[in-house]
């Protein structure tokens, strides 16, 4: 345990590591991808330092989705870390995981897709695929750093939103994020842990499954009533917990009648841009910040949407705020503020100033 | 008087079950929760997990806490229970078609693992729920609704698989030889390490009828016909045997012989050399290979690996080798078995 107040050099995949083990994980399966093979092997390590914390390098992502949740029923706090591509064979798991309603959370550092893509170029465009790539409708929390502290101090809290809604929430990063060193105190970071909230197994008579369910775990595959009562009551709780954490940051321009929204990576590069625009990060991207967009909003002429894929966000800023707004899609791992800003010119001179 | 305490361990308040009147799946249910009683296993040690399929629907009938994992993962979430919770017992009940297809990838995995979990798989050799599809154990030229002029593969013998390296225990029993079954269910579970029982049985509705068996009961006594019991502990099961297959580790090899270190000259006993006496033992015109490492010079001419041009791509003779070696991916133990012939002054 390294002691408080030194500050060091931290990549954003150790932060997240760190996150966990602080937020009191004794459980984490993985499977090698790039950008979050550290991960993995922190995990390892870790396992090897101390007995209490458990570790499985799984034979592909769909035995370790599974794990991270079994593990989260039998009884501890757990984990799991993958790309795009690995994020799209959890996604049987993360439905399975909202049913049984197992706290988790799984991590998804993305990079250019589909299928795999350009390894290891950063990407905002899994977004959709965490929102809903699994079957059925589940509403999955989920949150996004901009920053190596910020990756520590999201993945606790990713962990507490995870205990307090039942559910496995999602932390995202991208290729450039994890891979990104900045000088932190990681062990000075004061942060709030919800400790572990469902009952481990062992204790009594209880059905956990993916199947519908009556409250006491008996499978009803035949009753939309039930199936409603269900359905809706999970709903509630995630938006409920969502509530608890509107994370969002908001950098105001005075005279500005742009405002940008950028979150994740793609937030730091724009950054210099503040002088000239207003801009907008949501940290919480799911669910949708929907009051706090309207708001915001409202007051400007122009949203332009600048993420790392071709509009997953902007469709739902569109969505929430029910009006078109400018998107400038940063693909293929392309992000460089001067052609951003060139193509912001270019979509405001298009919309006649 | 008969002994039906062993319902304590089902659901009863959920029957009547979810199966066909003749699925070999109540056996299985029944006989595993007869024997749990007699071992003591119960709701506050032992866990139950299932796959998908009629089989899968087991563990929510057992009066234990249950997870019902999605198609074919019941062996990574056993696993999983097991590693966090070394406490419990963890038991899966599953089918042929949940374990050996859709989880076949955890099959190989967890069983290779070796995880102290007992799997009782339902082996019907169809996918019954969902209408009688040919599945992964299905024998070949089976008609099914997926194969209407026989099945063309052979097929998955997990038997095969299971006993490929020590440790393992698998079983092969079926439904209708209970004595046998029984005994199965009890070694497996008291077996330290993954063990499978093979369950042969019978999917009458789905499967059977459509083989020409107008009853469940004419299938067991064709399972009679198919199978014999084999005694005594085997390292593997032919695929008419019943019986249980099973070995333990063999002892770890023992490492590799240390090569023996000859008694140390005093270093100032043996022959000084300097950087350019070296030099001279560069392998030309049949001179020895001399080399020097942390002040001693080595007679490196018998070394197969220090022949030709390059000496094994980047040492070269006739010098002091220190530096190279402490970088080199080999350790020093290479050096260290050739005789010392001086030191470097």
């Amino acid at each position: 345990m390294r002691e408080r107040g030194m500050r060091r050099l931290v990549s954003g995949n150790e932060a997240i590591f760190q996150g966990a083990i602080r937020a009191g994980a004794g459980y984490f399966a993985g499977y090698p991808i790039s950008p979050t093979s550290e991960i993995l092997q922190q995990a390892a390590i870790n396992a090897e330092e101390d007995p209490k914390f458990r570790f499985l390098q799984a034979e592909d992502e769909i035995a370790a989705a599974i794990a991270t949740i079994s593990a989260s029923l039998a009884g501890v706090k757990a984990f799991t870390a993958t790309s795009g591509p690995g994020f799209t064979l959890m996604q049987e798991a993360l439905g399975w995981g909202h049913v049984v309603e197992a706290p988790c959370v799984l991590v998804n550092s993305m990079r250019v897709g589909p299928s795999t893509g350009m390894p290891t170029q950063p990407a905002q465009s899994d977004l959709l695929q965490i929102k809903g790539g699994s079957a059925g409708d589940y509403y999955p929390i989920a949150f996004y750093p901009n920053s190596v502290e910020e990756s520590f101090r999201l993945t606790v809290t990713a962990f507490n939103a995870a205990e307090e809604s039942l559910s496995p929430v999602i932390l995202l990063s991208d290729a450039f994020l994890s891979h990104l060193y900045e000088i932190v105190d990681l062990e000075g970071i004061e942060v709030e842990v919800v400790s572990r909230s469902k009952e481990p197994l062992g204790r009594g008579q209880r059905l956990f499954t993916g199947t519908a369910h009556d409250k006491i775990g008996n499978v009803k595959t035949n009753d939309p009533e039930i199936y409603r009562e269900w359905l809706w009551e999970l709903k509630d709780r995630h938006l409920r917990v969502a509530e608890k954490y509107p994370l969002f940051e908001y950098i105001p321009c005075q005279g500005s009648s742009t405002l940008l929204i950028a979150f994740g990576i793609t937030s730091r590069i724009l950054s210099p841009l503040k002088e000239g625009f207003s801009i907008f990060r949501p940290i919480r991207i799911f669910p949708i910040l929907e009051r706090e967009l309207k708001e915001i909003t409202q007051s400007y002429r122009h949203v332009i949407v600048v993420e790392g894929s071709d509009g997953q966000y902007a469709g739902w800023v569109e969505w929430a705020i029910g009006r078109k707004v400018l998107r400038v899609p940063c693909l293929g791992g392309g992000f460089k503020l001067q052609w951003i800003q060139s193509q912001i010119e270019e979509r405001l001179k298009g919309e006649g100033g | 008087m008969i002994d039906r305490s062993y319902k304590d361990l089902l659901k009863m308040r959920r029957y009547p079950h979810t199966w066909c009147p003749g699925c070999g799946i109540g056996a299985v249910l029944k006989n595993v929760a007869m024997v749990l009683k007699e071992l003591g296993w119960n709701h506050q040690n032992t866990v139950a997990v299932s796959g998908i399929g009629c089989s899968g629907r087991m563990a929510g009938y057992m009066n234990l806490d249950a997870v019902h994992t999605p198609h074919g993962r019941a062996l990574t979430a056993a696993e999983t229970i097991k590693t966090v919770r070394p406490d419990l017992n963890v038991i899966v009940l599953s089918g042929d078609g949940d374990l050996g297809s859709i989880g076949g990838n955890h099959l190989l995995h967890t069983s290779r693992r070796n995880p102290d979990i007992t799997v009782f798989c339902n082996d019907n050799e169809i996918y019954g729920l969902t209408g009688g599809q040919a599945g992964p154990t299905t024998p070949r030229g089976t008609k099914t609704i997926t194969s209407p002029r026989g099945e063309p593969y052979l097929p998955l013998r997990p038997g095969r698989i299971l006993t490929q390296q020590a440790p393992y225990f698998y079983a092969r029993t079926t439904v209708y030889h209970l004595n046998h079954f029984k005994t199965c269910i009890q070694e497996a579970l008291l077996w330290k390490g993954f063990s499978f029982v093979d369950i042969i049985s019978d999917c009458i509705e789905l499967n059977g009828r459509r083989l020409g068996f107008k009853t469940a009961y004419q299938m067991f006594k064709w399972f009679d016909e198919r199978f014999h019991i084999v005694e005594g502990v085997r390292d593997h099961l032919e695929e008419d045997e019943l019986g249980i297959a099973r070995a333990e580790r063999e002892e770890v090899p023992k490492p590799m012989e240390k090569v023996e270190i000859k008694p140390e000259i005093p270093i100032e006993d043996l022959k000084p050399f300097t950087l350019k006496e070296l030099q001279h033992f560069d392998d030309s015109e049949g001179k020895a290979i001399y080399v020097g490492y942390k002040g001693k010079v080595y007679d490196l001419s018998s070394s197969p690996l220090f022949q030709g041009e390059k000496r094994m791509r980047c040492h070269i003779a006739g010098k002091d080798l220190t530096k190279d070696i402490e970088i080199a991916p080999h350790g020093e133990d290479l050096v260290f078995k050739f005789p010392v012939v001086g030191r470097l002054k």
